[in-house]
């Protein structure tokens, strides 16, 4: 045979007798040789890895062989160990990956049958081990329905299914029996347990449509996209908290998760569904859903430490790299099933992405900006008619205002008249707040409220009646005399210029000069003002306006920090930014000692780098509890003097006063309907920035810059062009636009591939590609590739919904077989993958949570909205303190609504296999460990469901235990008990109680598992 | 778990002198010992019942071969969080005395954590040779210093990044990104444990306080849920969810247990192929195990006052960090694979770790009188019951601290991972050995760099792990601790 051949080769080239042909032959040969040890020898036989010292990369390396001596003899392949090494039962090369194809191995032996040609020059290099002919980088085919005859076969899914079955000599299951059915199926579209009476119809329907009434009752509830939005979330690998050391909650990172559930409980349409998530803040129409999408490329791990506290810049670029890699190989294992992210300090060494390809899509994805920020989610529309609505108001406040002032400073003037030395002396007795301290600057920097005096330092002067600051100037007092908590700070400042950052117009500080809280200005956003403290403790980000008044006008500024913690910022006299109470034990209202703290105007803190403010203060003022809203709006309107409001009033015309009067009133009532005005919803959502200009990094260093590149695409994939024609500075918005058209295209091979996988993965527990985030050489080929391929066109034929896709999928024929185990089937196919059953298989963490508190008639129905929280008691994280919650307060929701927080999963759900949430997880491992046995034995929740379960067969069953023990059987496994099982149980619940019975239900293998 | 009520509890109890410091134990409750074997023999005896052809899977702790013979069977690594100064401790430089208060030049562009470079400041603290091998040590640490010749000094690692905790995930996940596996659940994936009883990987946090990231530092990332690190804790139940609530009966629970077990085995017979079945009739009872090795285990009352001692019991600030290296050394001994012990907590204000910003000297002192005696005496004691010939201490920080004080005319150091010193001891190391060294100053490597990768690589390999093979497939890549850097430091093996 290999005589045989061998002579027909050398026959073809007697017969042609054209050396030109053989020529042309032999280097036809030699590429595909070349193309063969490029992708599949040199990764570990060539000049880089010289596994057994053997390099496959030149002539002369490859001749000579390895520690085995020759691999190749010219001419003579049945004496090369090289075929040896790749043919056979079971090839021992390439050691991993699939072995050589036939074609592949022959292509090899006609080479060395010819004398292994090799132009001296030719050195290879190792190439990706798929090519851009990748089976998932072709177009989607429309594979016609294999034509099988049998009553297996309900939809042409069973076809597909039966015909590789046949095959192999195997046969599928028997059809489940209804009721294994309803149990399955409902756990799978709604993840909770078919209540009896919902067994109970679809048990006596006998009508021919039963099923597909089930299956329409359950898609259409609303509990299903519950269930569905957790596959995705984690995928997505959604966590409402940042990760790394500070690890914050994101507290409107719940819109995002509410987004996804009411996408696929509206079956919005999947293309949709991809580009908005990519784009929706800039996709006319833009819509509050598009913004809220947009959460998923923000919604993973960030190291906020790294961008406030580290101040190397170098580190800083390095932490940016990695954060855009973990947001582009989220997207592209998302929706692409591709691992981009690996090219990002080489070409990928599988698959056909260059390195090239992964920074152009970094180029789409510049814009993309981690911050703790979240945004409103308002359209453009709904914005404008808020605005419109809040200016028309403030309009009205304003002009009375201005009136108001006037008339004061008319009142302010006469009172001046009228006193006996014609000038205006300072009065300490006003009627308003007193303030515990007060510098206004007459002489120099003396409290004239008490004894804070302060002393001038760094070149500080006091002139014209303000405290001067350049430079490092500051004013500096001695320590308190009495301790501060609650307080207010309150200045009129003229800032020098509007571009300085960090310095500080009042601040309170301990000892140290560490701790302090204090009025700061530009230094976390240019230009706004914030209440600054220690490593940002109480700080928050704001959302008032940018500061515009410049060095000509005196702006007011008031901080209050109420007992509560919580602190209010105001900027002429009106709210700067919603009041807010920081986080965590550091958040709490600090205590500022007698005889240690002390105050600092024009300065941050003492301890700290670029502090200092430039300008000039008129009056500051420090009081020793919180003012209130309306207190800091009259101190604004009636100072910087202190002429107490009731003496102005007074000296006022009796005319002027009644005008006075009216207008304070007015002013009253339009702020009331300003405050009425609800605040803007917010999501933790992109807020884009302008991108940087992206550079190809040599071995991903950002010290190798290289080429500057534009966006695009995946250059393997032929259709949509991976070209998005955008110059190198193209906006963010459009960068993202043309992204998500390109992912979200129907002519993209991947993207309707990838989804319906993933579904078919989470109804079956496998998908037809075991790897549903990696479509690629590592990953697993498709069992039913032209399954998958029908699937997928019909998918797109059908508009992207999902629905269709489940109801096609739970109506064949091989989802509604039985469980069965087939000893002989498993035998030819021990994983199932030709699915010759139903495979069984253990219920999620989620599904066993929220089947346990519907069975006990616990169940909490209460949807979206913000997420419950864990208690002190179940975990440590500085932001969760309290101790323990009573039930009702959202803790037995289902458990799609408990706080995704990564430093502190909850601790049963993380017994059962609940990923790491900042993993992305596109098919959760099943573990069975001790650790899972204890939390199912004495987890307070599973104890406290168990005696709920016992109340609800008291209450429902009456006081007849084996009643009770029938319908805790029916609640949890949805089936009578036997008679056997009967008496045992009532053994169990007559001695010891119900609830130890309920307990027994709920660690039962038949309670967790659906078969 | 609640780490601040640990604090308030041992305040309240007797001081060390009123009591014999083995005496005050984990826990004031007694386990439900009896019950619990009485279980675990029930349910073992028909714990065979799975029907043939179901293959019981094995332990998910069961013990795996490993790539080649190992020079250590377990590992216990101490991680000194925060940031411990190398020149400071280990790695001494006079060249700092001579070149006090002067900038530091020459070394290329300074760049620290805070960006506040000040000047040159030599150690507060006496450095002294010590032992046979005359190995540097500064009298901060005295009783470690007195154990050098029982540890292997590496002087010239290096770390990515110099932020605390993309730093701790390197040391722990060599990547510096959430969501990776520590090296302990790739050694409880790649080796399983000794001990089906115990899980393979325990931590012992910081009784102050969780390290900042909490229970992400002991994630099993894309592993299975299998080899995360279980932390013991200090109050309630060591183990969460380990014991019977106190509400239950013994009698009750047994006849619940029985019930339980009868059903779930009638279940494995009625649904053949599929072995996790038969695997969940098996993990109740090693739960039921576990149950009874975990109070044993804790239980201190077996241990000489002179061990206590040793570990420091005695004394109020190492008492503490005492009790978790006791117990680490009763946990190896048990054969639980991988100890991890964290020295200190979470990073801000009061310090509870090694992170020296304003003052190196003060809070290296108040860290160092935490840690001293229980290291020292935990690498005495495992010496002198013969178990530091197959078991591999590992002492590390995050990152070293700069030559330079953080700010002029200051006395703290910043963060710094260009160059910095941890230590080996034990099995298949060298003792009484330094490898590598930095520059004149400490502030780059000098000879022998050592990267994260490297070291991992080296601690796998003494494991009997060679580090290239230890994967597991996640999302296109056959993952490794190692990603695809590190080399095994040949050099420092014995």
């Amino acid at each position: 045979m290999i005589l045989l051949r061998t002579s027909l080769i050398a026959l073809a080239c007697a017969v042609f007798s054209v050396d030109r042909l053989c020529a042309v032959e032999e280097a036809v040969l030699t590429e595909q040789v070349a193309n063969v040890f490029e992708r599949k020898c040199l990764r570990c036989h060539g000049q880089g890895k010289q596994e057994a010292k053997l390099s496959l990369a030149t002539r002369g390396s490859a001749l000579t062989g390895g520690e085995n001596g020759p691999v190749i003899a010219p001419g003579k392949p049945d004496e090369s160990l090289l075929m040896e090494m790749i043919s056979g039962e079971k090839p021992s090369m390439p050691s991993e990956g699939d072995p050589l194809s036939a074609e592949e191995v022959n292509v090899i032996r006609a080479w060395i049958v010819q004398g292994a040609p090799w132009p001296a020059n030719r050195t290879l290099t190792v190439k990706a081990a798929a090519d851009e002919n990748w089976w998932s980088l072709q177009p989607i085919r429309q594979p016609s329905v294999p034509s099988v005859h049998s009553d297996f076969v309900r939809t042409a899914i069973d076809a597909f299914v039966l015909q590789k079955l046949t095959e192999k000599g195997l046969q599928p299951a028997p059809p489940a029996d209804k009721l294994t059915l309803i149990r399955r199926v409902t756990f799978d579209l709604v993840g909770l347990p078919p209540a009896p009476a919902e067994i109970d119809a679809f048990l006596d329907d006998a009508s021919s449509d039963a099923y597909g009434k089930l299956v329409d009752r359950l898609l259409d509830s609303a509990d299903y996209g519950e269930r569905w939005a957790r596959h995705w979330l984690d995928v997505v690998r959604f966590s409402e908290s940042q990760g790394f050391e500070y690890d914050r909650i994101r507290e409107h990172a719940w819109r995002y998760r509410d987004y996804v559930i009411e996408a696929f409980n509206r079956d919005k349409p999947y293309a949709d569904f991809v580009r908005e998530q990519i784009a929706g803040d800039v996709l006319a129409p833009i819509t509050r859903d598009g913004i809220t999408a947009t959460s998923f490329l923000v919604i993973g791990p960030w190291d906020e430490a790294g961008y406030r506290a580290q101040k190397s810049v170098i580190m800083k670029s390095r932490l940016r790299e990695e954060e855009l890699e973990d947001t582009i190989g989220t997207v592209a294992q998302t929706f692409l099933g591709l691992t981009v992210n690996c090219a990002r300090c080489h070409d990928h060494k599988f698959d056909p992405i260059s390195q090239r390809d992964y920074y152009r899509l970094k180029a789409a994805l510049a814009g993309v900006q981690f911050s703790g920020e979240n945004r409103s989610i308002l359209t453009p529309d709904e914005a404008r008619q808020r605005e419109s609505r809040v200016a028309k108001l403030q309009k009205q406040v304003d002009t009375r205002d201005a009136e108001l002032m006037a008339l004061e400073r008319t009142g302010r003037q006469e009172v001046a008249r009228q006193r006996s030395s014609g000038t205006v002396s300072r009065e300490s007795t006003s009627e308003g707040p007193k303030p515990y301290a007060q510098w206004t600057f007459d002489v120099d920097g003396r409290d004239i409220q008490g004894n804070l005096h302060g002393t001038l330092e760094g070149g500080a002067t006091v002139s014209g009646g303000r405290l001067k600051l350049a430079g490092k100037a500051r004013l500096k007092t001695g320590p308190l005399t009495k301790a501060i908590r609650e307080k207010t700070l309150e200045a009129w400042v003229s800032l020098a210029n509007l571009t300085q950052r960090g310095g500080g117009v009042v601040s309170i500080e301990m000892g140290d000069g560490r701790t302090f809280d204090g009025i700061v200005f530009g230094e976390l956003e240019e230009k706004k003002w914030i209440a600054g403290s220690n490593n940002f403790a109480r700080t928050s980000r704001v959302s008032g306006a940018r500061e515009s008044t410049g060095p000509d006008a005196l702006v007011h500024i008031a901080i209050s920090y109420a007992g509560d913690g919580t602190i209010a910022i105001y900027r002429n006299g009106q709210p700067y930014a919603p009041a807010y109470r920081p986080p965590g034990t550091v958040g709490e209202l600090q205590d500022y000692q007698a005889g240690e703290a002390r105050v600092l105007l024009g300065q941050r803190h003492t301890g700290g780098g670029n502090a200092y403010l430039s300008g000039e203060i008129e009056e500051a003022r420090l009081y020793d509890r919180a003012l209130t809203a309306e207190e800091i709006a009259d101190s604004y309107r009636s100072s910087p003097t202190t002429i107490s409001r009731e003496a102005i009033v007074a000296a006022l015309t009796d005319e002027q006063r009644q005008r006075h009067g009216v207008l304070l009133a007015e002013v009253k009532q339009y702020r009331e309907l300003l405050e009425a005005i609800e605040p803007a919803p917010l999501a933790y959502a992109l807020v884009p920035g302008n991108p940087e200009p992206t550079f190809l990094l040599a071995r991903g260093d950002v010290e190798q810059a290289g080429e500057q590149l534009s966006s695009g695409a995946l250059a393997a994939i032929r259709e949509p062009a991976s070209e998005f024609g955008l110059p190198l500075d193209a906006s963010d918005a459009d960068r993202r636009r043309k992204l998500a058209d390109w992912l979200a295209s129907p002519d993209n091979p991947l993207t309707a591939r990838v989804l319906v996988n993933r579904v078919w993965h989470y109804h079956f527990g496998r998908g037809l590609v075991g790897s549903p985030n990696d479509f690629g050489y590592n990953g697993e080929r498709p069992s039913h590739p032209e399954l998958l391929d029908w699937l997928a066109a019909r998918f797109i034929a059908e508009g992207g919904s999902i629905k269709r896709l489940h109801r096609l999928i739970v109506g064949s024929g091989v989802y509604r077989q039985a469980s069965h185990f087939q000893p002989a089937a498993a035998a030819i196919d021990a994983d199932n993958r030709l699915l010759w059953r139903f495979a069984p298989r253990r219920l999620e963490s989620e599904a066993i949570h929220d089947a346990m508190l519907a069975a006990s008639d616990k169940l909490d129905p209460l949807r979206g909205g913000a997420s419950f929280r864990p208690t002190a008691d179940e975990v440590v994280h500085p932001q969760i303190t309290r101790p323990r919650a009573s039930d009702g307060d959202g803790r037995e929701r289902r458990s799609i609504y408990r706080l995704v927080i990564n430093s502190a999963k909850d601790p049963i759900q993380d017994a059962l296999d609940c990923p790491d949430p900042s993993v992305k997880t596109p098919r959760r491992s099943v573990t069975t460990t001790p650790l899972q046995a204890l939390s199912l034995m004495n987890n307070p929740f599973v104890l406290r469901m168990a005696r709920s379960l016992a109340d609800r067969l008291h209450r429902e069953a009456g006081d007849d235990v084996e009643a009770q023990v029938r319908l805790g059987y029916r609640l949890a496994f949805g089936r009578l008990p036997t008679r056997i099982e009967t008496d045992r149980s009532l053994a169990l619940a007559r001695e010891h109680g119900l609830e130890n019975l309920c307990w027994v239900l709920f660690n039962a293998s038949e309670f967790l598992y659906v078969q | 778990m609640n780490m601040q009520e640990t604090k308030s509890a041992s305040m309240n109890q007797p001081t060390p002198n009123e009591l014999s410091p083995c005496r005050r134990d984990f826990l004031g409750q007694a386990a439900s010992g009896f019950g619990a074997i009485a279980l675990a023999w029930l349910l073992a005896e028909e714990a065979g019942a799975a029907a043939p052809g179901d293959k019981l899977p094995p332990s998910p702790y069961a013990p795996k071969r490993p790539h080649f013979p190992a020079r250590a069977k377990r590992a216990i690594h101490i991680f000194a969080a925060g940031g411990v100064s190398h020149v400071d401790t280990f790695d001494y430089k006079p060249e700092l005395a001579k070149q006090q208060g002067k900038p530091l030049e020459g070394k290329g562009k300074i760049d620290p954590f805070f960006g506040q470079p000040g000047n040159l400041m030599p150690s507060p603290f006496a450095f002294a040779r010590h032992g046979e091998c005359g190995a540097w040590a500064s009298d901060l640490l005295p009783n470690i210093a007195g154990c050098v010749d029982d540890i292997c000094f590496i002087h010239s690692m290096q770390a990515k990044s110099s932020n605390h905790t993309p730093a701790t995930f390197q040391m722990n996940s060599g990547f510096t990104f959430n969501g990776f596996p520590c090296l302990g659940s790739w050694l409880s994936y790649g080796l399983g444990s000794e001990n089906q009883d115990l899980p393979a990987f325990v931590v012992l946090p910081d009784p102050r306080e969780l390290p900042a990231g909490g229970a992400t530092n002991w994630s099993s990332g894309f592993l299975p849920a299998t080899h995360q690190g279980t932390a013991l804790k200090t109050t309630g139940d060591p183990v969460l969810d380990l014991y019977t609530p106190r509400e239950l009966s013994q009698a009750s629970r047994r006849a619940s247990m029985e019930l339980l077990a009868r059903m779930n085995r009638e279940y494995v017979d009625a649904n053949h192929g599929d072995s996790t079945l038969a695997a969940r009739v098996q993990s109740y009872e090693l739960a039921a195990r576990m149950q009874a090795s975990v109070p044993e285990v804790i239980d201190f009352s077996q241990e000489t006052e002179a061990t206590c001692r040793l570990y420091g019991l005695d004394n109020k600030e190492s008492e503490g960090f005492g009790r978790n290296c006791l117990l680490a050394r009763r946990l190896l001994e048990r054969g639980v694979r991988f100890v991890q012990l964290f020295n200190g907590g979470k990073f801000g204000q009061p310090r509870i770790n090694w992170d020296g910003h304003e003052n190196v000297e003060t809070n290296h002192r108040t860290q160092a009188a935490t840690m001293d005696r229980p290291v020292a005496g935990l690498l005495r004691d495992l010496k002198d019951r013969g178990l530091l010939d197959d078991t591999l201490v590992i002492w590390s920080s995050e990152f070293g601290r700069t030559p330079f004080t953080q700010g002029l005319n200051a006395k703290g150091r910043d963060h710094h991972q260009l160059v910095f010193t941890s230590w080996l001891a034990g099995g298949g190391v060298k003792p009484g050995f330094s490898y590598g060294a930095s520059d004149e100053v400490g502030y780059h490597v000098a000879e022998d760099p050592v990267t994260i990768y490297d070291f991992h690589a080296t601690i796998l390999h003494l494991l009997g792990l060679d580090h290239t093979r230890l994967t597991f497939y996640h999302n296109g890549i056959q993952r490794r601790l190692t990603d695809v850097h590190g080399q095994v430091i040949h050099g420092l093996l014995a």
